[in-house]
């Protein structure tokens, strides 16, 4: 089985260099693959021609990525994250790549005379080339002076990814094992058992220490953290965890081996727990239906049948009918794991945010975080929520049967993103705002009050205008732009990508200019007069100026919208 | 006319899927267009429907250009493609919702709760499409179609997944719609169907009309005698794939 997996991997990948090679022939992919390759070039070499030219004239570059207390329990803490993931695992499963087997590999492995135990060793083997993408990737960005410990980062991490998706694999199938185990239930949930137990030694060390004395500082949380988990039963129970992550941390080489040792031990532990789990397989086969049918970069999303958000009424502007399908779309794809998920990710930035802004107290870090969440909701928010054209164009063929005004249908579809990511801005801009006093407590309440309250303002135009730039590039561009859950790789469309978001921030910059100079114009003229609060007026003239120009643009698409053929629409490799 | 098609064109790149096609379709008409993989039937449909843009021609449904007046053409025409693509999100009766909200559908609950009846959808109301099979699918499209009243439909391979039932139902519905006035244009390879409720047939082959008339009219032609009755027979003959002993060597 080996053999033939090495196989059908050594033809996939010839396979799939020669067909993005093919594809290079259309000026699309030559222009992506120049602009990816650059980028690349530019991230591997540049940063090590930084680092050289930086050696040469003496400077001493950082060679870490952390500050060293925080480098010193790095083991400790990564350990620990791991563990939680690890929990959050047995508490929240989530699918793993691992097991998703495609379509033709389930018609055609999972009926030939081959042992589960041998598909699962199948699957492991085919996942390790992704995971060493990521790792790879992370190593490029790995902030290390020498090559040595920048490859040294690759192999941690690598294994370390392949833990977790081991382990994520090994939660499924016990489950799925539990099902069908009988008397030995108890012991297929043994590793569910000895992990929660592991946390709670943990969880138990880190209450005890935050009771002995109170925290006020970054580095009292590091000291207490570092005095919890550095000795006794706690350090044990994290023993596991934090050998995966601690070859990361190691200085030399002879420190790393016998860490790495250490790791892979570890690793080939869950290898052994996965491969026993074998006769789950089936169970998680049956049980998942069309999701281990596909691979997860094709994979599209998966609904809940729930109440609708509100019942659409039958007579109405055609933009509300858009609106409120793109709301059942948005509510029927949230649920509870995706709220956990959010949730964990908000704590890991407040958790972020109150290392790295050295803030004081927890109005402090609430106001900090709140802050940046906003400005990253309003900036990044309309390319990461894509419920509008870029998503519905894999329904073209449905769209353009309806008897709706082109310019309609670009201005529904943009509408519920736009909604979406102004009222997760507005949510967290007033947080910030309301502890704004804990963060500027040298600048004054008037100041303060309206610089918050323009930036409220501001915001629905930002993401309008940045929604309307997205839409207009996928019906300009269609062929740049993939079908819905489809996710084309490869430096081509790395290129590609950059080139749009490049081109996105262009076109943003030049559209915003009229808005900009029209209020920058009433704050000069009146500034004297009102002071600060000069400044919610020029915003509501920025974003007046910004509404008109998103309603221009959706009339001039329409066009667009009317004469995109579907046939240009991208479609997967 | 219902629907008229003048010298309609639509090519990619070099190749012509459909080329120079002309004809008409009456109200109360079914006409049945038939022909080959790759003869340009699916193009045909999806340029009626404004899915396509042609690149030569001109269409007009109920009298409205669809060129022209896109949305009044729209709105009296529906379309039911072979393959059911339905909105992942949305239940059953929320794409009929959507459908009435869309094309202004008087009197929407009670169609629907015909239709739901009639369509054998009842009790999947609130599905989403990812729990329906195939043939549950195809009915939603086929509602979503047929719950405004179109006076133009548009069919294509109408039966793919359904099952006996469903077949003897789509039937029916094809032909009460049309007795009702509406205008039907159905594509399918389904030859003894296309014969059985169609009162024209069109065969297309490689983009072009090669033959249009009622069965017996398509018999009765100097050239296509001796296929005899059979739309099968006639249907081969046409496009070249007769095999018989008295077939021409080559069209």
């Amino acid at each position: 089985m080996i053999g033939a997996t090495f196989y059908i991997m050594r033809c996939s990948a010839k396979n799939r260099v020669l067909r993005r090679l093919q594809r290079l022939r259309e000026p699309r992919y030559l222009v992506g693959a120049i602009v990816g390759t650059a980028y690349l070039g530019f991230a591997i070499f540049g940063r090590m021609l930084g680092r050289a030219s930086a050696a040469r004239r003496g400077r001493q570059m950082p060679t870490a990525l952390l500050p060293p207390a925080f480098a010193a329990l790095g083991p400790a803490i990564g350990g620990f994250a791991l563990m939680v993931l690890a929990v959050g695992t047995w508490l929240l499963p989530s699918a793993t790549g691992l097991l998703s087997f495609s379509s033709a590999e389930k018609e055609i492995l999972f009926t030939a005379p081959l042992t589960r135990r041998q598909l699962l060793l199948y699957r492991l083997i085919r996942s390790q080339w992704s995971v060493l993408f990521g790792a790879v990737i992370f190593a490029i960005a790995y902030p290390s002076a020498t090559s040595g410990a920048r490859i040294r980062g690759l192999a941690t991490v690598w294994l370390a990814l392949m833990a977790c998706n081991l382990f994520m694999t090994g939660v499924t199938l016990t489950r799925a094992r539990a099902t069908i185990a009988g008397a030995a239930r108890r012991l297929v949930l043994l590793p569910q058992s000895l992990t929660f137990l592991a946390f709670l030694v943990v969880a138990a060390g880190l209450l005890a220490a935050v009771r002995r004395a109170p925290i006020e500082t970054a580095r009292q949380a590091f000291d207490m953290f570092a005095a919890a988990v550095g000795s006794g039963a706690a350090r044990v129970a994290l023993f596991p965890f934090a050998a995966l992550v601690r070859p990361l941390f190691a200085e030399s080489l002879t420190a790393f081996i016998p860490q790495y040792a250490v790791a892979v031990l570890i690793y080939a532990v869950l290898v052994g727990w996965v491969l026993q789990l074998d006769a789950g397989l089936d169970v998680v086969s049956e049980t998942t239906g069309d999701r281990i049918d596909t691979p997860r970069p094709f994979r599209k999303p998966t609904y809940r049948e729930r109440a609708p958000a509100w019942t659409l009424a039958l007579q109405g502007r055609p933009e509300g009918a858009f609106v409120w399908k793109a709301a059942q779309q948005t509510f029927r794809r949230v649920d509870r794991g995706l709220i956990i998920r959010l949730a964990v990710l908000l704590a890991w930035g407040m958790f972020v945010v109150t290392i790295i802004g050295r803030t004081r107290g927890i109005a402090q870090a609430l106001a900090g975080f709140a802050a940046f969440a906003a400005v990253f909701a309003t900036v990044m928010g309309p390319q990461i929520v894509r419920s509008d054209l870029r998503q519905d164009l894999a329904n073209l063929d449905v769209l353009q049967t309806w008897p709706v005004r082109p310019a309609a249908v670009v201005r529904g579809e943009i509408l519920w993103p736009a909604i979406v990511v102004t009222a997760v801005a507005w949510f967290l801009g007033v947080i910030a705002l309301s502890m704004s006093a804990s963060l500027f407590s040298r600048t004054g309440l008037q100041l303060r009050m309206a610089f918050g309250i323009a930036a409220l303002i501001l915001a629905p135009a930002l993401v309008l205008s940045q929604c309307t730039i997205h839409n207009a590039t996928a019906l300009l561009f269609p062929g740049w732009i993939p079908a819905d859950g489809q996710r084309p790789r490869g430096v081509d469309a790395l290129g590609q990508r950059l080139i749009l978001l490049g081109a996105t921030w262009l076109v943003l910059i030049i559209s915003l200019l009229p808005g900009a100079i029209a209020g920058g114009i009433l704050w000069l003229a009146f500034r004297r007069f009102i002071g600060a609060w000069i400044l919610i007026p020029s915003a509501l003239v920025a974003t007046l100026f910004v509404l008109v120009e998103v309603l221009m643009a959706t009339e001039a698409l329409g066009p667009a919208y009317e004469s995109l053929d579907i046939s240009s629409v991208e479609r997967i490799e | 006319m219902a629907i008229s098609v003048q010298a309609l064109g639509r090519t990619y790149g070099s190749l012509a899927a459909v080329d120079a096609l002309s004809f008409d379709v009456a109200p109360g008409e079914i006409v049945g267009l038939i022909g080959p993989n790759g003869a340009g039937k699916t193009t045909t449909l999806r340029m009626l429907a404004g899915i396509l843009k042609p690149t030569s021609g001109r269409v007009t449904v109920a009298g409205f250009d669809l060129a022209q007046a896109p949305i009044e053409a729209k709105r009296r025409l529906a379309f039911m493609p072979d393959e059911p693509h339905l909105f992942e999100y949305l239940t059953v009766e929320e794409h009929l919702r959507l459908i009435a909200r869309l094309y202004t559908v008087p009197d929407f609950e009670a169609r629907a709760r015909a239709l739901i009846g009639e369509l054998q959808l009842a009790g999947k109301e609130r599905s989403l499409p990812g729990e329906l099979s195939r043939g549950m699918r195809q009915k939603v499209v086929i509602a979503c179609g047929l719950v405004r009243d179109a006076s133009v439909l548009l069919f294509d391979e109408p039966l793919t997944g359904l099952d006996p039932m469903g077949i003897r139902l789509m039937r029916e519905t094809i032909v009460r719609r049309a007795r009702a006035g509406a205008a039907v244009l159905l594509s399918s390879h389904l030859l003894h169907l296309v014969e059985e409720v169609c009162s024209r047939v069109m065969i297309m082959d490689r983009g072009h009309k090669v033959a249009d008339g009622s069965v017996h009219e398509l018999a009765a032609r100097a050239d296509l005698a001796a296929a005899g009755s059979n739309l099968e027979q006639i249907f081969l003959r046409v496009t070249g794939h007769d095999t018989s002993a008295d077939a021409p060597a080559s069209r």
